[in-house]
């Protein structure tokens, strides 16, 4: 029987300060056949240890489309978010998974896709940018409504260049504090609604950030005319074991680590409310 | 969930069809068969500590140490304070540790035999087994049930006031899941036999089991019926599970008083037989250390709050509430059973009296009880 529970050694290869606080990792399993072929999909999570400091679920925040690595964003945050920032490249750190399900990618293609953002929401979404980006021509128009406390708090910032660059792509950004030369908004991401029209014809969402903004986002999307289904949203929720087992990010009877976390909003209604889905 | 039954086979089948003899062992012969069953198995039976307290633990080994523990053993109809679970899903366990990024993992498998569990405690590890297996499967849980074997004592008089096993229909004896079941008698032990692996025992230690005179079958129906008679706790246990499997039955209201009262102390949620959340943490001194895990509870303020702060259930009511949901109707919608085995101990360990038959019957009494 495998041991679900045992992480597998894997070392740092390239560490990105994204902000103050957050920083993405590139990792590589120390097993070179085990690295090869070790297959995820976007928007599944791994769960990290730092031994001494505990365990973590983290979103994979690269695309399955690239092989043989995997990044995590991680902001600094609790015992386990810290003890990562304190190793550098060529420090070991040991993981399991993937686990939890993913982002729909074959049912999306051919739509207009909404991605929208709040701070550190990006990671997990960016699995999947990246790979609608290396299948580009398989989608219709794509844009980014992202939005974070301040410029400097905005990740993936050499990315969010690109991106723009990407034909038939916008991305939209808005800061909560604004500062000298931002160009852009200022307040919170639905506020870009009125910069950018959001139109639910032949289009998903797909949300991820704090519970509030995750919140507002749904229904400023509803107000636009979204169907509940094609509102699609990968929740946050405490968790230790990943695996359906220690109960935590259980709501209802459906366990975030392994129902989810991608639920879509038809999904998320159905969810005991009284239980806190955000 | 035939975890009980593996060799489940032709021979078993004929058992069902009344083929094997009801067997008979003397009261005063159960210590000698204990004795030589330590040899084979870490055997678990119930135990009076120094306290008074009645608790399942494992028998010594050594010889004189285990005539002390023998002549603990209890097996009248005595509360035994919380279920057995805590052998295959101890309240404190190691998962592997570590040094200088080794991993040594631990997990422990040695044979267990169980004497004298009570038929809810039974219900309460069958539906752990099925849990546990789930999803992914938990390797330390399913390890340590991989040879064990259990001996039920029906229980002639409830331990608990509280308890309510005839009308949640897990007791107050087995109806299957078991190797052996004890029926009491004044001197002796009628023994109904539950599987192969059973009768492979009783046939290893057939110098305590001897053959019933005509009848016994009868007897024990009778001791049964008087046995489920004697439980005077009731409540509309089915009545329960089809209200709470409509969408949002149960007033907020109702959960809203429940959660004034308690005071999340965690103790319904550790005594629980199906209780099986847990929280992971590192010991560590210098390179080396244990990837620990221990018992956690829904109730506790802790159990959801994120590291940002925020607390999707950070209302008192929203804890309070998820124990009955859980129990009574997520469970039952996930598996078709229940994860409340009516042993009662919820209640009878709370300090503030609130507990799961109270909850019951105020659902389907409509009347405050707590």
């Amino acid at each position: 029987m495998k041991n679900e529970y045992i992480p597998y050694p894997a070392v740092i290869e390239e560490v990105r300060k994204e902000t103050f606080d957050t920083t993405t990792f590139r990792v590589r399993f120390k097993d070179k056949a085990f690295a090869e072929n070790f297959q995820y999909k976007q928007g599944q999570f791994m769960e990290i240890s730092v031994f001494g400091a505990g365990e973590a679920p983290i979103s994979i925040t690269s695309s399955p489309s690239k092989k043989g690595f995997l990044e995590f964003t991680i902001r600094a945050a609790g015992k386990v978010t810290k003890g990562i920032h304190n190793l550098k490249k060529g420090d070991s750190l040991y993981l399991r998974g993937p686990y939890g399900n993913s982002f729909p990618f074959e049912e999306i293609k051919g739509k207009n896709i909404y991605f929208i953002a709040g701070g550190i929401g990006l990671a997990p979404l960016r699995s999947l940018i990246n790979m609608v980006f290396d299948n580009r021509k398989d989608f219709k128009h794509i844009k980014l409504l992202y939005g974070a406390k301040t410029p400097e708090e905005l990740c993936f910032k050499d990315e969010l260049e690109a991106w723009k660059k990407v034909p038939d792509t916008e991305v939209w950004l808005t800061v909560d504090k604004s500062c000298d030369g931002w160009g852009c908004r200022v307040g919170v991401v639905t506020e870009l609604w009125k910069d950018t029209h959001v139109h639910p014809e032949n289009a998903v969402a797909i949300v991820c950030g704090p519970p509030i903004m995750i919140k507002f986002a749904v229904i400023e999307l509803q107000k636009s005319g979204f169907k509940d289904k094609d509102i699609i949203m990968t929740l946050e929720r405490y968790m230790k074991c990943g695996i359906g087992k220690c109960g935590h990010c259980n709501i209802g009877e459906k366990f975030v680590c392994v129902d989810g976390p991608v639920f879509n909003y038809e999904q998320v209604e159905q969810l005991p409310h009284k239980e806190g889905v955000f | 969930m035939n975890l009980a039954l593996p060799n489940r086979g032709a021979g078993y089948r004929r058992e069902r069809k009344g083929w094997v003899k009801i067997k008979i062992i003397e009261k005063k012969d159960i210590k000698n068969l204990l004795k030589e069953a330590v040899k084979e198995w870490s055997v678990y039976a119930p135990q009076k500590n120094l306290g008074g307290d009645v608790w399942f633990d494992a028998l010594p080994k050594q010889a004189a140490e285990l005539d002390r523990a023998l002549d603990n053993i209890v097996l009248e109809d005595t509360d035994t304070l919380i279920s057995s679970k805590d052998i295959f899903f101890p309240q404190l366990e190691s998962c592997f540790e570590f040094n200088d990024g080794k991993i040594h993992e631990t997990v422990e498998s040695s044979p267990k035999l169980l004497f004298g569990i009570r038929p809810c405690d039974l219900k309460g590890l069958l539906f752990s087994d099925d849990f546990y297996k789930r999803n992914f499967e938990d390797k330390y849980y399913l390890s340590r049930i991989e040879n064990r074997f259990i001996v039920v004592k029906g229980c002639i008089k409830p331990p608990r006031s509280a308890c309510f096993c005839a009308s949640a229909k897990t007791g107050p004896f087995a109806d299957k899941g078991y190797d052996l079941q004890l029926v009491e008698t004044p001197d002796s032990y009628l023994i109904e036999t539950g599987s192969r692996k059973g009768e492979d025992f009783i046939k290893k230690y057939k110098k305590f089991f001897k053959d019933c005179p005509a009848g016994a079958d009868k007897t024990i129906s009778q001791i049964k019926k008087i046995a489920c008679e004697s439980i005077e706790l009731k409540v509309d246990f089915q009545k329960v599970l089809e209200m709470m499997s409509k969408d949002d039955f149960v007033p907020e209201e109702n959960y809203k008083r429940i959660g004034e009262r308690c005071i999340y102390c965690g103790g319904c949620l550790y005594v629980c037989p199906t209780c099986t959340c847990f929280n992971v943490f590192d010991n560590f001194k210098d390179k080396a250390g244990e990837r620990m895990r221990n018992w956690d509870a829904c109730v506790f303020e802790g159990y959801t709050r994120e590291t940002s702060g925020h607390n999707p259930r950070k209302e008192k009511w929203q804890r309070a509430s998820r124990r009955y949901e859980h129990k009574l109707k997520y469970d039952y919608k996930l598996t078709g059973m229940s994860g409340c085995v009516g042993c009662g101990r919820c209640l009878s360990s709370c300090p503030v009296d609130i507990g799961m038959s109270k909850f019951i019957q105020e659902i389907t009494e409509k009347r405050k009880t707590m």
